[in-house]
């Protein structure tokens, strides 16, 4: 195969995955805020970070799609091409994992924190956590693209 | 931070609505929850139950006035035209007179007369004939007014059955099948027929008279009593009333947190050191001597609440948002002013940009200043935000700009300014590069960054330990830090991650004293102080934590690198090289400027705030604490 169709492979990977993903966080934890905010709107200062942290996850791919963009006139070889796919492959599984936590626990996160606000300290460590693989995958992938 | 002191008293019960209404003048304390405690006492004490019917007393007055409201069709709103009605009075007696003033109240012939002007007037519309046409002879009230209302009444409900019955309000259908018999049937029938529909002309006029005459009767009752200066007199009565059994119920409420011992009621409550004389004085005072009243420290495992000294606007919006994770628990190190220094420079690295800082700085003026000239309870929430945070942005901006000059950036990566390096210490490079170039030496920054942000909590969880006398505990984050920089260490000297294997071979004497050296003493100084297992638990979480936030800290690097690749495709796209902007890019760089500094601006944002509730705090800020709220009797 053409190494420039599979690190184009790549780029829709990379940019796909993460704005699937994102649209599933921000969709459920959207609508579970807005929930809320008709009952206690002085709680969505600190609930946003859900969306937030929701949409960051597409800024993540957006990054990765762009360096791979950039990097495509040096793709020649096959094996630069498999890296450009992976890495791809790497962050759209990252932050789809990462829009799954994201999406329960921010969704419970806000329920919970509505009904009684104490406990938003120790619950919005899961989605923090979850957000945190996306960064991992984040990571990763840029070593490889470093590696092309 | 203040002291607290625990005050306990015991009054008469005679006294205690005149002590709590005295104390709850000024807010000067806050009760405590006895009856949770009272197992405590072992059936000296038992809680008070009189509370419960002056509280469903208040709820039913509540009702009674809010229904007031709604019949004479007055807003609720507004202040009341006379401060609260009694004081010093038992709650009890207060809440007496007030069901009094409201019974005295003239609501039920006022919402009357409203009742039947609005059924007259229906009625004549529906007629359908204009008031102004029918002449009404004056009318003048003798009889007094109930009994003026009471045959108002009657007559109404006379005049609708009449219509009703004769279906005269739709005279119009009747006249029309009155006409058509006269054309069908024969012609002296008919005229008979003319004749009727005459006098249903007639009785229809009649009946208007009459109505109009009811309706004047009512505008006279109206008057009489002055409708319009008595609603709006009766509704600043209302208010009154409802604003005094308020405060009533609030003084009811916190009394149900009392005791009781035969006659006797105890009571305690926190207390400001400064403010401990002024309420033994009070006390002592309102009830003239007879009183028991000792302040003493508070116990060790008593949960305090906390007094906040005001902090300097200039770091309002620091607080917000150390406040909106949680307070500080009692005797903790309050983390608003380093917060100040640390959140802007995690801002800065990710957000480093000369050009997009310098316009944060100026909008950070700007709000500043236009704060000034508004009042903040005026505006929108959003622009409320704002406006608060006004000198945050002028932080924010200037630690943007500082990095934007470490790392050659304005409006990205765009060749202006050339990367300015701060030195070098090892692998560690303060500035001198670009990061698009050079993502790993970001990395390696981001990491060390991270490492120093988590040494300053790790320190501050030192000093909280030390405050509260917790001397068992406070080796643990000497040794967290010992491993910490021990793993920094030897990551820097063998080489990186990738070398990790080396770790376990040559410089498995190095891991044993820098990495398992520490773990082990964290295992036992926890188990020493908290139990075997927690030990086990708590050394698997600061060994994962160690590693985990390390590797958060990662993100500085990723979404500093995005922020940079974000602005960088706008410059392709504006066609900008080698620090050359052409006109024809100004519009381009403008818009990707607005939408990153929004859109990217607010990503860096929380995730900045991310890193210092979940990185930071965890390491010494619980967010436990319970600010002091005094009970106030008056708002």
């Amino acid at each position: 195969m053409d190494p420039g169709l599979i690190s184009l492979m790549g780029i829709a990977l990379a940019i796909g995955g993460p704005l699937i993903s994102a649209a599933f966080a921000i969709i459920v934890c959207g609508t579970a805020l807005a929930g809320v905010g008709t009952e206690k709107p002085e709680l969505l200062s600190r609930l946003i970070i859900t969306v937030v942290l929701g949409e960051a996850l597409a800024i993540y791919g957006l990054l990765i799609a762009f360096m791979l963009l950039s990097q495509l006139p040096n793709i020649t070889t096959i094996e630069a091409a498999y890296k450009a796919l992976i890495s791809g492959v790497i962050i759209a599984v990252a932050a789809v994992s990462a829009a799954a936590g994201i999406g329960y626990c921010g969704s419970s996160l806000i329920g919970a924190t509505a009904e009684r606000a104490e406990t938003f300290s120790s619950n919005v460590i899961g989605v923090v956590l979850s957000e945190a693989l996306a960064i991992y995958g984040l990571l990763i992938a840029f070593m490889i693209i470093g590696q092309i | 931070m203040a002291e607290i002191r625990k005050l306990k008293a015991i009054i008469l019960e005679g006294d205690v609505d005149a002590v709590v209404e005295s104390l709850g003048e000024k807010g000067l304390v806050q009760f405590i929850h006895m009856p949770e405690k009272l197992e405590v006492d072992r059936g000296v004490t038992v809680s008070r139950i009189v509370q419960t019917e002056a509280l469903a007393t208040c709820s039913d007055l509540l009702s009674k006035i809010e229904l007031s409201f709604e019949h004479l069709g007055l807003t609720s709103e507004g202040p009341p035209s006379e401060v609260v009605l009694i004081t010093d009075e038992p709650v009890c007696d207060v809440l007496a007179e007030v069901e009094q003033e409201l019974a005295k109240l003239p609501v039920e012939t006022l919402s009357k007369c409203l009742a039947l002007a609005s059924r007259i007037d229906q009625m004549i519309e529906a007629f359908g004939v204009k008031p102004e046409e029918v002449e009404v002879k004056q009318v003048t009230l003798e009889k007094p007014i109930p009994d003026v209302l009471a045959r108002v009444e009657r007559e109404l409900s006379e005049v609708e059955k009449a219509t009703e019955t004769t279906d005269l309000t739709d005279s119009f259908s009747l006249m029309q099948r009155m006409k058509n018999l006269i054309i069908q049937d024969k012609i002296d029938f008919g005229s008979r027929l003319f004749g009727l529909r005459n006098s249903v002309t007639e009785s229809e006029r009649l009946f208007i008279e009459h109505l109009l005459t009811l309706r004047q009767l009512i505008s006279a009752v109206s008057d009489s009593i002055g409708l319009e200066t008595e609603l709006e007199e009766i509704r600043k009565k209302l208010l009154t009333l409802r604003k005094t059994v308020e405060k009533e119920k609030g003084i009811a409420r916190e009394e149900e947190k009392f005791v009781k011992s035969a006659k006797t009621i105890y009571f305690e409550a926190w207390v400001p050191e400064y403010n401990v004389s002024e309420v033994t004085e009070r006390i002592k005072k309102v009830t003239g001597g007879n009183s028991i009243v000792a302040d003493e420290s508070p116990a060790r495992d008593d949960k305090l609440p906390i007094l906040f000294k005001p902090v300097p606007s200039y770091i309002t919006a620091f607080e917000k948002l150390v406040y909106a994770f949680g307070y500080p628990s009692y005797g903790d190190i309050n983390p608003i002013r380093l917060l100040a220094i640390t959140f802007p420079v995690l801002f800065g690295i990710m957000f480093a940009d000369v050009g997009q800082g310098a316009i944060f700085v100026i909008i950070g003026i700007l709000l500043t200043l236009y704060r000034r000239r508004v009042n903040l309870e005026e505006v929108g929430d959003i622009v409320q935000y704002l406006l608060v945070s006004g000198e945050m942005f002028v932080f924010l901006g200037i630690s943007a700009i500082f990095f934007g000059f470490l790392f050659g950036e304005f409006f990205g990566p765009s060749g202006v300014i050339h990367p300015i390096s701060l030195g070098r210490i090892g692998p560690f490079y303060f500035g001198g590069f670009e990061p698009t170039h050079e993502p790993m030496r970001i990395l390696r920054f981001a990491i060390l960054v991270g490492a120093i942000h988590t040494s300053l909590g790790l320190v501050l969880r030192f000093l909280n330990e030390i405050k509260h006398g917790h001397h068992k505990l406070a080796p643990i984050p000497i040794c967290w830090l010992w491993l910490l920089w021990g793993s920094m260490f030897m990551w820097v000297y063998w080489g990186g991650i990738s070398n990790i294997s080396m770790w376990f071979a040559e410089g498995n004497l190095m891991l044993a004293g820098l990495i398992v050296l520490p773990l082990v003493l964290i295992l036992g100084f926890t188990a020493r102080a908290e139990g075997f297992m927690e030990g086990i638990g708590f050394t698997v979480e600061v060994f994962a934590e160690t590693l985990s936030h390390s590797m958060s800290y990662g993100r500085l690097m990723a979404l500093g690198l995005i922020h940079s690749a974000m602005n960088y495709m706008f410059l392709v796209l504006g066609g900008v090289e080698h620090g050359h902007f052409p006109i024809q890019s100004i519009p381009i760089i403008a818009t990707g400027t607005i939408l990153v500094m929004i859109i990217e601006g607010l990503v860096v944002f929380v995730h900045t705030l991310r890193l210092h509730w979940v990185e930071w705090f965890s390491k010494f800020h619980s967010g436990e604490g319970i600010p002091f709220k005094p009970f106030r009797s008056t708002q």
